[in-house]
């Protein structure tokens, strides 16, 4: 271990000589090759980045612009280090198996807080380092040991106005309620959202959701199978929208705006009784850029990140300081403006830390 | 040395780089993967005995087997009627067929699938056409169900039936239909007791590979069965990436193995397997 230690910071050492010119590249392999630490970093194709880099692990698309403006240019200005990316998708398994492989090349991973509760405990990641990063700048139970909300999503829903305009609807009991309003649904693919959703409909208050009654949200699912659709992906969740295959759609409420503006406002957002999910970053166990990984997690919690990832990427603030900013052409679709904040419920990521698995493979048996 | 190669064709030495990397390459992680499924949550059978348990599992599983086995009846005889046709025709429609079919293989299985939503989707071409001229009042459910799934995979997978086929009629010796006729045979007796028998080495070859490769669709059922058509491949997935029950994917991943093992055994009991491959019927 303190060989380990030894060795990454020889490297760091030498990454800086290479970078500034004073070793050559072959010395500065040959170096990585003898040291078994970076050896996988030198496979993965960035060696430089155990030094001066932080690799954020995201889902691609426009996430990578938007992380990057949004975080990675005020992160860079204040201690001097780049931004990476890569943008395979910080999936559990992903996670797991990178750590247990020791090929740890990414240090920051944009994942649901829920996440931190499962893989914290089983020694996948690095615990969160409060001496830097902020309890007090996200929401409070969202700051975990393993991980911190640093973005909020939501589960809402979008609904075509052609077919409800004249009495449109409400909640998630207007959602599932396909006698009242008559047409296909679309719902999340992965059991998240769409449980607490149907507990909702039938009845439950949004602050007593947990522990989640497994049999009597999955019979609510089960009474609309006929008319519902899944969706896998936000791109899918999307397209089932706007190509009209559903009149009313759950939908990642980021995604609001651009559905409204894809179907020129004949679909509208709701976000009365949206679920609010903690967007949270994980840190992969024995992460290459070591502590410096909590800079960025920091910067990302301030204000002015906080509203530009809002602006790029629809994401909602967690930090309560950057409520009373968002902007009014956001206020619609923001789950925490003023306008939503007191309709919205909370997502608990212990429980579905802890019963997450087994709440998927039951709500794919009843849909399949 | 020469005692050595007296026992060991100096050939092996050739191919002996190959053998030592599918060695390590592929049955590493497949025995890797058996192993998990005894091992992984806990020492011992306990991934199998959920077969015996669980309804959902074996539902999944017999959804496969189904799906697949529809599509590889209507794939291979499809594949068999454009295989004839492209036999029997002129060289130079051969030619356009056979370019035809090799540029619908070379397409992404994406591109495909999502041509398909954009085709019979709700709001898909033939529906709005259908609906434009007052044949039907509501779009016909063609996608994002079952149906979907089996439309998605039979066209995926035609190519792939045809080849063998194509391969098998060609080495076809036409006299021997011809003496046939000679012998009072009609046109039909001809194909029933002639042709097909001949073909069925091919047939045979074009099954397994359509099944095969069947089984372990993930893209067209994720997306043409709107989330409720759920097979083995994608189950195994989710298992994978989200639910992390690793010894689950891993046993139905050997379930499937075995099962595909154990398809190519029946099949060696009733004719030569090397038949179906290529080789000589001795």
């Amino acid at each position: 271990m303190h060989d380990k230690q030894f060795m990454k910071e020889t490297l760091q050492d030498s990454a800086h000589a290479y970078k500034e010119g004073r070793m050559d590249r072959r010395t500065f392999l040959a170096l990585c090759g003898a040291s078994g630490v970076a050896l996988n970093a030198v496979l993965a194709g960035d060696a430089e980045a155990a030094a001066d880099h932080v690799v954020m692990w995201n889902w691609g698309g426009q996430s990578e612009e938007c992380h990057g403006s949004a975080i990675g240019d005020a992160f860079t200005a204040s201690t001097g280090k780049g931004l990476k990316f890569d943008t395979s998708g910080p999936l559990e398994g992903k996670i797991k198996e990178m750590v247990d492989s020791g090929n740890v090349t990414a240090d920051v991973a944009d994942a649901d807080l829920f996440n931190a509760v499962s893989l914290g405990p089983t020694g996948h990641l690095e615990p969160i380092d409060y001496s830097v990063v902020s309890k007090d700048k996200t929401l409070p139970g969202y700051a975990l040991e393993h991980g911190v909300s640093v973005i909020l999503y939501g589960y809402a829903f979008v609904y075509d106005t052609e077919a409800y305009g004249d009495n449109p609807p409400q909640n998630w009991a207007d959602f599932f309620d396909t006698a009242k309003f008559p047409g296909m649904r679309s719902l999340y693919k992965w059991a998240n959202g769409s449980l607490e959703a149907a507990l909702m409909a039938d009845g439950v208050a949004g602050d007593a959701l947990y522990p989640l009654d497994m049999d009597r949200a999955l019979a609510k699912i089960t009474s609309i199978k006929d008319n519902s659709l899944y969706w896998g992906s936000g791109s899918e969740a999307h397209s089932m929208v706007v190509n009209g295959e559903v009149s009313m759609g759950m939908v990642w409420q980021n995604r609001g705006r651009n559905i409204e503006n894809d179907t020129d406002g004949r679909y509208k957002l709701v976000n009365n009784q949206a679920l609010a999910m903690p967007g949270a970053y994980i840190v992969p166990k024995g992460n290459p850029a070591g502590a410096a990984v909590m800079q960025f997690i920091a910067t990302a919690q301030e204000v002015p990140a906080q509203l530009a990832l809002l602006d790029c990427l629809g994401m909602t603030p967690s930090n309560p300081a950057a409520f009373g900013q968002i902007p009014d052409d956001q206020q619609d679709y923001a789950i925490t403006s003023a306008k939503n904040i007191d309709k919205i419920v909370y997502n608990d990521p212990d429980w579905w830390g802890k019963n997450g698995g087994d709440a998927v493979n039951a709500f794919l048996e009843a849909i399949s | 040395m020469p005692a050595l190669t007296r026992h060991i064709h100096p050939g092996w030495l050739i191919i002996a780089p190959l053998l030592v990397l599918v060695m390590a390459l592929y049955l590493g992680p497949i025995l890797n993967i058996l192993w998990l499924s005894v091992t992984d949550p806990e020492p011992g059978f306990g991934n199998y005995a959920k077969l015996g348990e669980s309804d959902a599992l074996i539902r999944i599983v017999w959804t496969t087997v189904r799906i697949c086995i529809i599509t590889t009846l209507f794939s291979v005889t499809l594949g068999y009627s454009i295989a004839y046709a492209m036999v029997h025709c002129h060289q130079r429609q051969k030619n356009y067929m056979l370019t035809l079919l090799l540029v619908s293989f070379w397409i992404s299985i994406l591109v495909r699938t999502f041509s398909w939503l954009m085709l019979l989707g709700r709001k898909g071409l033939v529906n709005v056409t259908l609906e434009d001229i007052g044949l039907i009042a509501e779009p016909i459910a063609f996608m994002r169900n079952e149906l979907g799934v089996l439309i998605g995979m039979i066209h995926y997978m035609i190519p792939y039936a045809v080849l063998p086929l194509l391969v098998s009629m060609q080495s076809l010796d036409m006299r021997v239909m011809d003496a046939s006729r000679n012998l009072g045979a009609s046109g039909s007796q001809t194909f029933w007791r002639i042709y097909l028998p001949l073909t069925t080495p091919g047939i045979v070859a074009s099954t397994l590979l359509v099944f095969i490769l069947s089984l372990g669709f993930y893209v067209t059922p994720a997306v043409l069965g709107g989330g409720k058509v759920l097979m083995v491949a994608e189950y195994i997935s989710v298992q994978l990436l989200v639910t992390l029950k690793w010894g689950t994917a891993a046993m139905l991943a050997a379930i499937m193995l075995m099962g595909v093992l154990a398809m190519l055994w029946v099949m060696s009991r009733f004719m030569k397997l090397s038949t179906v491959f290529g080789g000589a019927a001795r």
